[in-house]
């Protein structure tokens, strides 16, 4: 390993550099011209550069890393708390997608907030630096418990982002539910967390020692004693599958899956490049990362497999749905992010590691060119979101038009966009281990279905935003744009046409062309190492889940064929209701129509007045009681007894009277009362 | 040989130091040289802590040391104990060199303090009842003197009086006790009385019973523990504030000390309130401790005068000590409360000499006497009154201070013992204290002051052992740890 030291020695500064520009934005930034972008932005371009270096390296020489920095806790008995870097195919491309993003949003922010003359610019850099740092570290991490402290971190700075302009009312409300909402999951991963250290005395994500390979020792037939952990009396599976799904409280949480999606709408009230941010690299991504990261474990436990599965499939096709009927661009996009961590969380669900992975790579580049491509029609239109109000800005505004239509397209799941081939591999994934595996079945379905909704809300918000007449004076004469704002947007088009390409299983299984190159290097020799490997997963699901590829028709190219063609049907389907409902030079409200139904969308299938119900309702109430019983009862019983105490406090000092003689008198009679007393009950006499 | 005289360093340290007072004293008869004179003090107050303290650490006295045929022991409990009035004395005899500065008779002063804590040192050592009385009063004489040491002081001279004539009662009642018991069992020495005290208990439960009685009343007079501590709040307030510190704490953990090893070792519960009852004198404890806490506490919520406030505050002090001996019940070990009541004692004697040595500042600075006229001092004293607050929240067993450890250990060691609902009774006398003790936290923090005060001198030295005092308690939170091995092991030697 000495020799492989050489790059990995620089690893740490992957994180530290934007840690930097957080410092430095926070303390000169003000004196600073351009308010901490560019320190930002260059400190982002290294962490860039030096991902790119770790996935360069790992390509070439297939060796991972995976070493403790420094132990802040050594304990002699037990086990010691650690930071770690742990740099393995799928750490390295997460960075990647990580830095890449935070590169563009940072340039964005020049022409989203420095441009607009925004006020608290430092701040705002500061907490950039600071969020892209804290998920980078997040990434890094080689142990659960670091990976807690970076998780929490990342919610910290997403909650200070969210509500950057905090003198209007909206921010910080949504900043404040964004915070509480995913604390509230968790909560649950907090006590996952100590969970695994109690269990398996160390909470490494890889290699022999961590954790998920422990518990395939304890899980696997020809378990011997020595392996044996603690269990606290349930059976192994039984306990790892509770642990899995306390830490699952988290990631449902951070991910915005069902229950724990009602944050995410909220979140809109941030700046727009935060939305990109959250949305595509950080905040959001790190949910389903965490569970990739721990795959090795997860990939144990059917139960919690299968209940991953369906809440994606559910939530994909719930959220979907609402995104149907919003009228603000930002919000459509919120729900279609809801609905797009579902299938990968559907994806891991179904054994399909890769396929997940690829889909949060592909969404990561068409869902930040979407917000920032929102973002420049904000900027346009002067901070004015209701879609309706938009229409016809495709002639003023071409940059952002073709680019955002790539990006919609690619959400769309239309061929040959970045989105297709992603979600495509999917739902083969689901369907193909579903085929086998009835319970996944549902996950599919679901998925697909949501495949039609997808496509009608996509293109219905690209119709509104910039096709048909202008509806408003706004949209007649928009606001243009900038360089800062045109560069990232075509960065992320192209990708949005291209990243597709990086595995196009179908290709490959038609033509015989190799070209899973995403497969490829989630399997590199350094993941083999680390038992981070796609098809050590494989192997597990298969032993431990019974996950087996099944077809339909007859082999494996129908199957890949029938269920490309199948979502590729329903996704043109749903573009075509979509352009013959809204494609007009004035289209009508067509929602309106749904009746019942509609009010039901839009209020979200009343998710939020449960919450705020449980919230206020209920915890509120709970809360007062507590509140009147320490008052009444506590408080009360302790303003008495001080009362009483008062009073007998005077009468006792009636007692000193200064007096000596009355003192020795006191003694004597205490003294003689307690010889009367005790010789009464010793029978001296 | 020369180990036992090493042994006895510590209170060798006393006499040395007295020692030279006099020669001091002899040669220059004005006693011009403050500083001297309470350096010398402080130093020997300085080395008895050291070496208690190293040779406690050294392990050099466990298991415990006989010397003179049995009638001294040094063991661990007597070395932490000596370690206490080595602090209290460097510490109150630092103070003291500001305090007295102006005063006569200042090599007097110092002798007189050193003297105590020589007798101090040897009831913690003493191993036979006529070492416990001879000790004790050479540690109550000159206590009786240093409180009426501003002679021309109304208050002081007839507190000085009032603590002599109470103290004349109970040290008659104690030697009483003990001829009683020296009838009964035919020894003086613990161990022999020990091994007799069971014969005795059979054969005239009356004598050693009224005995055994006689000498609880003697030393819960030393403690000020009710019903023996009416002259406790007479005397703390009208002597100089230094003595006061030094009577509220080392002369208080004399008491205790004694009374440990008294009643643990010369009158085992087992043999005397066994199979043949003679006396309970755990129960009697018991009582006690509940009755001074209350007292104690409670007296002292509805004082008007911060000095007679930690008067009082110093009687339930003594109420919570004294849970060490009422958990000694037989269930459990009784190791734990009573090493808590070790460690509580160590704790007292930093935080509560340094809120007296405050109030020694204050009267320096002639501010007045009640709570309203330490309204707003945080303004101009603001280091001072942090290391107040600190005494004020420690006692109160607020976890800024070791006071929140060792009173945790004693209702632990309570609730070990069965007799949790002492526990109880201390947590419950504990919230009360908070509320006499932030009185004080307010007048100095958030009050305005009435009037413009003029401070125009700040006492380096008395500063000093305030400081001293705070930065010792603050420690002693984390560093509770070096003493409580040594604490809970003497307690496990006893019982």
């Amino acid at each position: 390993m000495v020799t492989v030291a050489g790059i990995y020695a620089y690893a740490p500064a992957i994180a530290v550099l934007p840690f930097v520009s957080f410092l430095v934005a926070l303390l000169v930034g003000r004196w600073l011209p351009r308010k901490g972008a560019l320190s930002g932005i260059l400190a982002t371009l290294g962490s860039l550069g030096l991902s790119v270096a770790m996935v360069g390296h790992l390509v070439l020489t297939g060796e991972g890393y995976d070493e403790t920095m420094y132990t802040f806790v050594e304990t002699a008995e037990t086990f010691d708390l650690t930071f770690g870097l742990l740099i393995d195919p799928l750490s390295a491309a997460m960075l990647v997608i990580v830095s890449f993003i935070a590169v563009l949003v940072h340039v964005f922010s020049l022409g989203y907030m420095n441009d607009e003359d925004e006020p608290g610019l430092p701040r705002y850099y500061a907490g950039l630096g600071l969020f892209t740092a804290s998920m980078l570290a997040f990434v890094l991490s080689s142990n659960l418990l670091m990976a807690f402290f970076f998780f929490e971190l990342v919610g910290l700075c997403s909650y200070l982002l969210i509500g950057h302009w905090f003198r209007e009312e909206g921010p910080p409300s949504g900043a404040k539910k964004a915070f509480l909402v995913t604390r509230f999951g968790d909560y649950f991963f907090l006590v996952g967390v100590v969970g695994v250290l109690a269990t398996f005395k160390t909470a490494g994500f890889a290699g022999e020692n961590g954790f998920p390979a422990v518990a395939e020792r304890v899980l696997s037939p020809e378990a011997s004693a020595e392996v044996a952990v603690d269990t606290f009396g349930f059976a192994p599976e039984t306990w790892f599958a509770v642990l899995g799904l306390l830490v699952l409280g988290g990631v449902l949480g951070k991910s915005a899956q069902f229950p724990f999606h009602t944050w995410l709408p909220d979140a809109m009230e941030g700046p727009t490049p935060v939305s990109a941010l959250i949305h595509a690299a950080t905040m959001v991504a790190a949910g389903v990362f965490l569970v990739a990261r721990m795959y090795g474990f997860y990939a144990l436990l059917p139960t919690v497999l299968a209940i991953i599965a369906f809440t994606g499939g559910f939530t994909a096709l719930f959220a979907a749905t609402m995104a149907v009927v919003k009228n603000e661009i930002k919000q459509v996009l919120a729900y279609s992010t809801i609905s797009q961590y579902g299938y990968m969380m559907l994806a891991l669900g179904a054994g399909g590691y890769v396929a997940a992975f690829f889909h949060l790579t592909t969404h990561a580049m068409f869902k930040a060119l979407l917000f920032l491509g929102a973002g420049s029609v904000i900027i346009a239109m002067h901070h004015e979101e209701d879609m309706w109000l938009m229409g016809g800005l495709k002639d003023e505004m071409r940059v952002t038009y073709l680019t955002f239509l790539a990006g919609s397209l690619a959400l769309a799941g239309i061929f040959p966009f970045a989105g297709f081939w992603s979600k495509d591999e999917v739902l083969f994934e689901a369907l193909a281990h579903g085929l086998e595996s009835p319970l996944l079945l549902g996950g599919y379905l679901m998925g697909l279905a949501a495949v039609f909704v997808t496509a009608v809300y996509t293109v219905r918000m690209v119709l509104l935003t910039f096709h048909g007449d202008p509806r408003s004076d706004l949209a007649a004469d928009p606001e243009a744009v900038r360089w800062n704002v045109k560069l990232p947007l075509s960065a992320l088009g192209v990708l949005a046409v291209v990243a597709g390409f990086l595995n196009p299983v179908p290709i490959q299984t038609l033509t015989g062309v190799h070209v899973e190159f995403l497969h490829d290097f989630l399997d590199n020799a350094a993941s083999e190492e680390l038992l981070t490997s796609a098809h050590h997963y494989g192997d597990l699901t298969k032993e431990f889940a019974g996950y087996s590829t099944g077809t339909v028709a007859g082999g494996e190219t129908a199957t890949v064929l029938i269920s490309a063609g199948l979502s590729l049907g329903l996704a043109v389907a749903g573009a075509v209701v979509a352009l013959r409902l809204y494609g007009g030079a004035d289209p009508a409200r067509h929602t309106e129509k749904l009746g019942g139904l509609r009010t039901l969308l839009m209020h979200n299938y009343y998710q939020d007045e449960y919450q705020v119900w449980l919230a206020e309702g209920l915890t509120l109430g709970v809360a007062r009681a507590a509140d009147a019983f320490d008052r009444g009862v506590v408080d009360g019983a302790v303003d008495k007894v001080s009362s009483v105490s008062l009073l007998s406090g005077y009468g006792l000092r009636r007692l000193q009277t200064g007096i000596v003689t009355n003192y020795a008198a006191l003694i004597s009679l205490s003294v003689l009362a307690l010889l009367v007393a005790f010789a009464a009950m010793g029978g001296w006499f | 040989m020369s180990d036992h005289w090493l042994l006895l360093s510590p209170a060798g340290a006393f006499v040395v130091a007295a020692m030279a007072l006099f020669v001091i004293d002899a040669a220059d008869p004005e006693g011009t040289n403050g500083t001297l004179l309470s350096a010398v003090a402080s130093a020997g107050g300085l080395v008895a802590a050291v070496a208690s303290g190293g040779l406690l650490l050294s392990g050099a006295a466990t298991p415990g040391v006989e010397l003179f045929d049995g009638q001294l022991v040094v063991d661990g409990m007597s070395l932490i104990f000596t370690f206490i009035f080595g602090s209290v004395t460097a510490l109150v005899s630092l103070a003291s060199l500001d305090y007295v500065r102006g005063l006569p008779h200042k090599a007097k002063y110092y002798l007189l303090v050193l003297l105590a804590a020589t007798g101090m040192s040897l009831m913690a050592s003493a191993n036979s009842l006529a070492v416990v009385f001879v000790a004790l009063e050479l540690s109550s004489l000159p206590s009786y003197a240093l409180v009426s040491y501003l002679k021309t002081n109304r208050g002081s001279v007839e507190a000085g009086l009032k603590y002599f004539l109470v103290g004349a009662l109970s040290s008659s009642i104690l030697v009483y006790g003990i001829s009683l018991v020296y009838a009964a069992t035919g020894s003086l020495l613990f161990a022999d009385v020990a091994a007799g005290v069971g014969r005795a208990a059979a054969d005239y439960p009356g004598v050693l019973g009224i005995g055994v009685l006689m000498i609880v009343g003697g030393f819960a007079f030393k403690t000020a523990a009710a019903p023996f501590h009416f002259w406790a709040p007479d005397a703390y307030e009208g002597s100089p504030a230094p003595v006061s510190a030094f009577l509220s704490s080392a002369s208080k953990a004399a008491g205790f000390v004694v009374a440990f090893r008294v009643f643990t070792v010369a009158f085992p519960i087992g043999e005397i309130a066994g199979e043949t009852y003679a006396v309970d004198w755990v129960l009697a404890f018991t009582v006690l401790a509940v009755v001074t806490m209350t007292v104690g506490n409670f007296a002292a919520a509805t004082q008007e005068n911060v000095k007679r406030m930690l008067a009082y505050s110093s009687v339930g002090h003594a109420g919570y000590a004294l849970i060490g001996l009422a958990a000694l019940t037989g269930v459990g070990s009784g190791a734990t409360a009573l090493g808590a009541s070790m460690l509580h004692l160590l704790v007292y004697g930093f935080m509560n000499t340094g809120a007296f040595l405050f109030v020694a500042l204050a009267e320096h600075w002639e501010l007045g006497r009640t709570f309203e006229d330490y309204n707003g001092l945080a303004r101009e004293a603001p280091l001072a009154c942090v290391a107040m607050t600190v005494f004020m929240f420690s006692l109160a067993g607020l976890p800024v201070g070791g006071g929140f450890l060792s009173k945790y250990f004693l209702v632990v060691g309570a609730v070990g013992a069965g007799v949790w609902w002492l526990g109880a009774v201390l947590a419950i006398n504990s919230a009360l204290s908070l509320f006499y003790y932030s009185r004080v936290v307010r007048a100095m923090w958030i009050e305005e002051p009435d009037d413009s005060r003029d401070i125009e001198s700040y006492p380096s030295a008395l500063y000093a052992a305030v400081i001293g005092a705070a930065v010792v308690t603050v420690l002693l939170l984390p560093g509770l740890a070096v003493f409580d091995v040594a604490a809970f092991d003497a307690a496990a030697a006893l019982v």
